[in-house]
């Protein structure tokens, strides 16, 4: 059904349109390894949407004359399929919006990727959105940090982040599309959360400083739970080669392997 | 087997000509095909195919546009195609490669010219009509993207639901009429030639020692509704017969995967 | 599995320098994927970087006045100098090398450059070469004992087979490399090459 809401029906009797709490998550999928081609490689589900996250290099850098002598160089592309959002099919290609998520994103891989170890290199990382509903740039970053371990690039820490606003008075988590189209503020972080290091904040509406402090620790409380989830999709592959192996071993004789 | 690029055009051509593929598949056998319908819950339709370790992901969109001056009754199909960066170390990002091109003029041509999509039974407003726009997102490469391609854009038109049409003459998402209506289905089969051989759903390896390539579409009805040569190999008039032969063969289990 | 890690994860509580791990606060960290065992990690995952002493088995991609550059599957690229050598390589040539020195930005100086004719070389994760070679290459010494095939392997991933059983050789370095964090791998090695490469 086609929904035309006002922010005020966006929070009834303590919670919000999918029943969830003020500081609930969405349902969160993350699996690494999911594309053979690339170097590294990850998917994540979130709520509704549908990120893939795709690693190539460190390789010579294109055009040349752009090389960095010290450090790898970091190239960031977020960009949303064409028919990834719920309104009309949408161009091919990056437009304003996904230069700048790519930009921002870029500058949290910076941080985190020992890009010192590679002088004279590039890192692609992609985030493609192949379905969209609200925090997107969270999601596609989350993503992209699991598809940079998958390919083995040097990190300090796995990131991840998520985004917190303002709708009908009251900061909620993790805004869903209506949340963030109606709501009256939307901030996006990203964190390295071993240190709480702050890489990627954007924000925009209207909020007092306490808020934002709220905000804050909401959002990097949230980044615990979600990097577990990063780091179990990592280690899903090994573990389960270990069950099989240590399975057949112990005399399991259903099936040999 | 992760055998290196610059040696694999040798050691196919050699594996080929001793009968094999490095696989252990035969000449005319397709990889695992899986098919995925409705996996873009945003969308009027979608599907996600995976032949082998290829993947291509399908979703349709609804539109309205105004039709094509010598077409004014029939709806408007648009096939695009993005070999997306993160499918080959080779795909880079900006303005489609002519292979991208041609993948999507050859899926709408299979889709077009077999008439799959019955356009009487769209709905339409006075001076506009239904715009069905068909996207492939090509996710990963590992060969025969032209065949995974068709049958993701014509697996997504299966599971496509028309939208409804408000009083205002706007398109009302997620308020469907029911199922889009298809006259047939068309799928296409892509033959490498590799020293010589005929080889069926080639790898993305076994496709850097192909001389050529022929692509044939066929309706679920027994007839040939899109061609296409590539590469430089010349082919003969009994192998284009004997591929046609074939096409038909081996769609029956295309078109089951897809039902 | 207890003692595997993801980037971010401790390693050791005292500070030691290798490849995959990076130092912080006086305490050794890993930087990739790996296994710890006794304090130490064994990386899954990694780019390759050029060592001396390193055998390595390079793509020429380059020529020049000055000799030929040599892809490495590593984001660090390897030269031969045309006054090392008498032979004269062409592009897509793949040869065998020895690295010499390795420069302040990694690039790798090669020496004892041989063009491979004909078998097969086949591309792994560098990480997991260690393992298939083994403790004083005894692990590749079973494979081509039971192979009956000749292997080169080099430091950068990139292993050359030539002759016998290449199949069975290849199945069991691949078995190698999805298994390598999982212990018991030599007598597993063996018993799939006795049974000719059949789990």
């Amino acid at each position: 059904m086609a929904k035309v809401l006002k922010e005020e029906d966006l929070i009834k009797n303590g919670k919000r349109c999918d029943g969830r709490g003020f500081e609930d998550l969405r349902p969160i999928i993350v699996k690494a390894g999911v594309l053979k081609q690339a170097s590294g490689s990850a998917y994540v589900e979130w709520g509704r949407n549908k990120v893939y996250a795709a690693v190539y290099g460190p390789h010579e850098v294109f055009p040349k004359h752009m090389t960095n002598n010290y450090k790898a160089l970091i190239n960031a592309r977020y960009i949303m399929a064409p028919f990834s959002g719920l309104d009309d099919h949408s161009r091919s290609g990056p437009n304003r919006r996904s230069i700048e998520i790519s930009k921002v994103a870029k500058h949290v891989f910076e941080n985190v990727v020992l890009t010192n170890l590679f002088p004279k290199t590039m890192i692609d990382v992609h985030m493609e959105v192949m379905q969209s509903d609200g925090g997107t740039r969270v999601a596609s970053i989350t993503a992209a940090s699991v598809a940079l371990a998958d390919a083995g690039i040097p990190m300090r820490d796995l990131v991840c982040g998520v985004s917190v606003g303002k709708v009908a008075g009251e900061l909620l988590l993790d805004l869903d599309k209506y949340e963030d189209n109606l709501g009256g503020s939307d901030m996006p972080m990203i964190f390295a959360p071993r240190n709480g290091d702050l890489l990627l904040y954007q924000m925009d509406g209207m909020l007092s400083k306490d808020e934002v402090e709220r905000a804050y620790d909401m959002a990097l409380g949230a980044c615990k739970k979600i990097r577990v989830l990063q780091e179990n999709a990592l280690k899903e592959k090994y573990k389960e080669v270990f069950e099989k192996i240590k399975g057949g071993e112990n005399g399991n004789n259903q099936g040999s392997y | 087997m992760a055998i290196i690029k610059e040696v694999t055009e040798a050691f196919v051509k050699d594996l080929v000509k001793n009968g094999k593929r490095q696989d252990s598949r035969d000449f005319s056998s397709y990889r695992e095909i899986r098919v995925e319908k409705g996996i873009i819950q945003n969308d009027e339709g979608s599907a996600l195919v995976q032949l082998g370790d290829t993947k291509v992901l399908c979703g349709i969109k609804f539109d309205l546009m105004v039709p094509f001056p010598d077409r004014p009754d029939e709806a408007v199909v648009m096939v695009g195609a993005e070999f997306s960066p993160m499918a080959h170390p080779d795909f880079e990002p900006g303005p489609p490669r002519e292979d991208s091109i041609e993948l999507a003029r050859v899926v709408d041509r299979a889709i077009r010219s077999a008439d799959c999509i019955d356009s009487s039974t769209l709905p339409r407003t006075e001076e506009k009509v239904m715009a069905i726009f068909i996207d492939l997102h090509i996710l990963d490469n590992c060969g025969n993207l032209i065949d995974a391609a068709s049958l993701a854009a014509m697996a997504a038109l299966k599971n496509a639901q028309v939208p409804k049409i408000n009083g205002e003459g706007k398109i009302i998402r997620e308020d469907f009429s029911g199922p889009l209506a298809l006259k047939r289905s068309a799928v296409v089969c892509s033959f490498e030639k590799i020293a010589g051989r005929m080889v069926v759903d080639a790898t993305e390896e076994e496709s850097t020692a192909s001389d050529g390539r022929m692509s044939i579409g066929v309706t679920d009805d027994g007839l040939v509704c899109c061609g296409q040569k590539s590469g430089a190999a010349g082919f003969s008039k009994q192998e284009l017969l004997d591929l046609i032969d074939l096409t038909f063969e081996k769609s029956k289990s295309l078109f089951k995967a897809i039902e | 599995m207890k003692n595997l890690v993801v980037p971010g994860e401790i390693v050791s509580e005292k500070p030691y320098r290798a490849d995959g791990v990076f130092m912080e606060e006086g305490k050794t960290l890993s930087a990739v994927m790996g296994v710890v065992e006794d304090g130490r990690l064994i990386p899954l995952k990694g780019p390759y970087f050029p060592k001396r002493g390193d055998y390595v088995i390079g793509i020429i991609k380059e020529e020049g006045f000055y000799g030929w550059m040599a892809d490495l599957h590593s984001p660090f690229e390897g030269k031969i100098s045309a006054r090392e050598t008498r032979e004269k390589f062409r592009i897509g040539d793949v040869v065998s090398a020895k690295i010499f020195e390795v420069d302040e930005v990694g690039e790798a100086l090669l020496g004892e450059a041989r063009r491979l004719w004909e078998g097969e070389v086949l591309e792994v994760e560098p990480a997991k070469i260690p393992r298939i070679i083994g403790k004083s290459g005894s692990m590749v010494s079973l494979i081509k004992q039971y192979a009956k095939t000749d292997a080169f392997v080099g430091q950068n991933g990139r292993i050359y087979l030539k002759g016998g059983d290449t199949s069975m050789a290849v199945m069991a370095i691949l078995k190698i490399c999805s298994e390598a964090h999982v212990s018991g791998l030599t007598d597993r090695i063996s018993a799939f090459l006795e049974k000719g490469g059949k789990d």
